[in-house]
């Protein structure tokens, strides 16, 4: 029993090694895309923003948006299921926990 | 690889605004359930005690009053 220990506790930096010598890479592609894909908008973006949901307002106005393909349609409805998400993980942050409130 | 796509800013403030109106909105609903959930747990508590107050009444009734020959 005590030999099994030993000989586990020993393998315990090679097992370290392995898994960042098999993250490393998967880390740096996960960076590569985080850096341009998930940055936070900069102040100077928030304008454009605000731009961008006037269209969508007027788009609804003038029956633009009647004209939309199902395959864009789609696709802008999975965005939005994605912009939603990002709010259960934020709920998830507030609350401390992942299922349910800790009370 | 694939290039990283450039995300529209509409898309990112979104993003981002929702994650920060998540997180007041699970932060204010914690704290507004939190005390709800103690008061709940207070009554639960003071009702179980009447409750085994009154089984062992009952119980110590029923003893009393089984009449059996194996005593």
């Amino acid at each position: 029993m005590a030999q099994a220990v030993q000989k586990l506790v020993a393998k315990v930096p090679t097992l370290i090694g392995a898994a960042a010598t098999y993250s490393k890479p998967r880390l740096a592609t996960f960076w590569h895309y985080a850096k341009v894909e998930l940055v936070p908008p900069s102040p100077a973006e928030i304008p454009q923003a605000i731009i961008g949901i006037k269209n969508i307002v007027t788009g609804v106005n003038s029956g633009r948006l009647g004209q939309t393909t199902v395959k864009d349609a789609f696709r802008n409805g999975l965005v939005c299921t994605e912009v939603m998400m990002w709010f259960y993980i934020g709920e998830c942050i507030g609350k401390g926990g992942i299922v349910g409130y800790a009370v | 690889m694939v290039p990283p796509v450039a995300v529209s800013p509409l898309i990112k403030t979104a993003r981002y605004s929702a994650l920060l109106a998540g997180i007041v909105f699970g932060k204010r609903r914690y704290d507004e359930l939190k005390p709800i959930a103690a008061e709940e747990r207070r009554i639960e508590e003071e009702e179980k005690k009447v409750r085994e107050e009154q089984e062992k009444i009952a119980k110590a009734l029923a003893e009393a009053s089984e009449e059996s020959i194996l005593k």
